[in-house]
């Protein structure tokens, strides 16, 4: 689903992502871990190509990511969501919805039932300025969810989240699993992580640490903060 | 193709609707229109000069051309204004990271940024053209239909305008966009008016392609784009048309150079 072939990227004389190769398989539940200034929302930016690389080549489901095919059957969640503050939340996801040219009825119909998924119903047609950022955080994860995506790229989608919030992010995400979606994580909260995913990488430095199956990464009487701590610390 | 035009045009109605929704672009809009709705006592009363009564015509004719030429230019001014910053909102607010991903290139949002400002600042004066066309027909019965072509002429003029805004806005703050295009402007009717008095001037008629020359040539022509488009409110015949299209065809080369520099630059932009 997701390639990654000795990708760098180089900000002036910085490297912020060295020499990473990595590969997300169709239905996996992938989690891009790594402290901050890691190289994560580099590599997320590169996959959409919101920033050019300087070297290596990426893809999903095959196709370059410099296509902007490539993000046909993909729905993101950046790790900050705006939404323009004079929008309704129901006007914005009609919005993602026209922009993947679905249809007026086919829109509204999907916008109602995400607007019930991320448990949004009766504020979804007010302004968008008076939203908290739980609430932005939300309507962005159904934003993403909008014309049902094969793959979820989410920048620490719990951001803003309170306790019952982030439990029940976990939930819907815990649900997707079920319908066969990608899911590619870049998160801060570990032990969600531990929960929700099948593999990991840790990245530091740009640099990939390592990638493998959460069940081996984490061995017996471990936590997965323990295995980050142990790999970032050297 | 149809997926391609699609896109541009979603992106061209949400470019409208945003700018319409912004409180300074309404009371813009009301100021100038209340403003061009007080030119309508210009067309009033009898005007004498040394004791002779001027032809009603004659100052149809002069006013409706110097409200055509101030209204074009304070459009200009004010399409700078609202185009200087609609890069910025839309990364500020989460737009430009909710259009690209999905699957829309840059071309097919430059573009329809471009033709939403385009569409909206053409309309913004042809409204304001239109109140004069109508005061004059309805309060002279006098017709002028070549006022109309005139202010979609001058629409080439808002263009350059837009796509300088748009790629100055990716290299500078906004504000120094808009001056950098204000400047321009002003550039381009000084150069007209310079060499407009050099051609009459004795001094200076047989000097050449002076540096203003060369300006007055290739330099964004649109005080020139106005003129011509001017002598469709007086009404040219065709070969007339002919004689003064260089302007047209000047701004029509500027906007397509500098479109492409806008399409080029904001491909390398990063995109928050």
């Amino acid at each position: 689903m997701i390639e990654l072939k000795n990708v760098t990227k180089r900000y002036g004389s910085l490297v912020a992502v060295d020499d990473v190769s990595f590969s997300v398989k169709k239905g996996e539940y992938f989690a891009l871990l790594g402290p901050n200034g890691a190289g994560k929302t580099t590599i997320v930016k590169m996959l959409l190509d919101f920033t050019q690389r300087t070297s290596g080549s990426l893809s999903i489901n095959g196709i370059p990511c410099t296509n902007a095919a490539s993000r046909a059957a993909v729905g993101y969640l950046a790790e900050n969501y705006h939404i323009p503050p004079y929008l309704s939340g129901w006007r914005y996801l009609l919005r993602c919805a026209e922009l993947l040219n679905i249809k007026r009825s086919d829109a509204q119909e999907q916008c109602r039932r995400i607007v019930g998924i991320i448990g949004m119903q009766g504020r979804e047609h007010t302004k968008a300025g008076t939203y908290s950022k739980g609430m932005i955080q939300r309507f962005g994860l159904g934003a993403a969810l909008v014309g049902n995506p094969k793959l979820l790229i989410l920048d620490e989608p719990t951001s803003g989240l309170d306790p019952i919030g982030i439990r029940e992010i976990r939930q819907l995400l815990e649900s997707l699993k079920s319908q066969g979606m990608t899911i590619f994580l870049n998160s801060h909260l570990l032990s969600e992580v531990e929960k929700i995913c099948d593999n990991a990488a840790i990245i530091n430095l740009g640099k990939l640490l390592v990638k493998d199956k959460i069940s081996t990464l984490v061995k017996e009487g471990d936590s997965l903060e323990d295995v980050f701590i142990r790999y970032v610390k050297g | 193709m149809s997926k391609t035009f699609s896109a541009i045009i979603n992106i061209v109605k949400y470019t409208i609707t945003d700018e319409v929704r912004q409180k300074s672009f309404i009371v813009m809009l009301v100021v100038s229109v209340i403003f061009v709705f007080l030119v309508r006592g210009c067309y009033q009363g009898n005007y004498m000069v040394n004791g002779h009564e001027l032809d009603a015509e004659a100052i149809v004719a002069t006013v409706s051309k110097v409200a055509f030429h101030i209204i074009t230019i304070a459009v200009m001014l004010v399409t700078a204004l609202f185009s200087m910053r609609v890069f910025k909102r839309d990364r500020d607010e989460g737009m430009q990271s909710c259009i690209f991903s999905k699957p829309i290139t840059r071309m097919q949002y430059v573009v329809g940024k471009i033709s939403g400002l385009w569409v909206l600042s053409s309309f913004f004066m042809f409204l304001l053209h239109a109140i004069i066309f109508l005061t004059v027909l309805l309060r002279l019965n006098i017709v002028m239909p070549g006022y109309l072509v005139a202010s979609a002429i001058c629409s080439f003029n808002l263009l350059f305008v837009v796509i300088s805004v748009l790629l100055f806005s990716l290299i500078m703050p906004d504000i120094a966009a808009f001056l950098c295009v204000t400047g321009i402007v002003i550039v381009s009717f000084a150069a007209e008016w310079i060499f407009a008095i050099s051609r009459y001037s004795p001094v200076t008629a047989h000097s050449g392609s002076t540096g203003w020359g060369i300006i007055y040539y290739l330099w964004p022509k649109l005080s020139g784009l106005q003129n011509f488009a001017s002598l469709f409110i007086a009404g040219v015949d065709g070969t007339q048309v002919f004689a003064y299209i260089y302007p047209l065809i000047n701004v029509i080369i500027c906007c397509l150079i500098l479109g492409a520099l806008l399409f080029w630059r904001f491909r390398n932009e990063d995109i928050i």
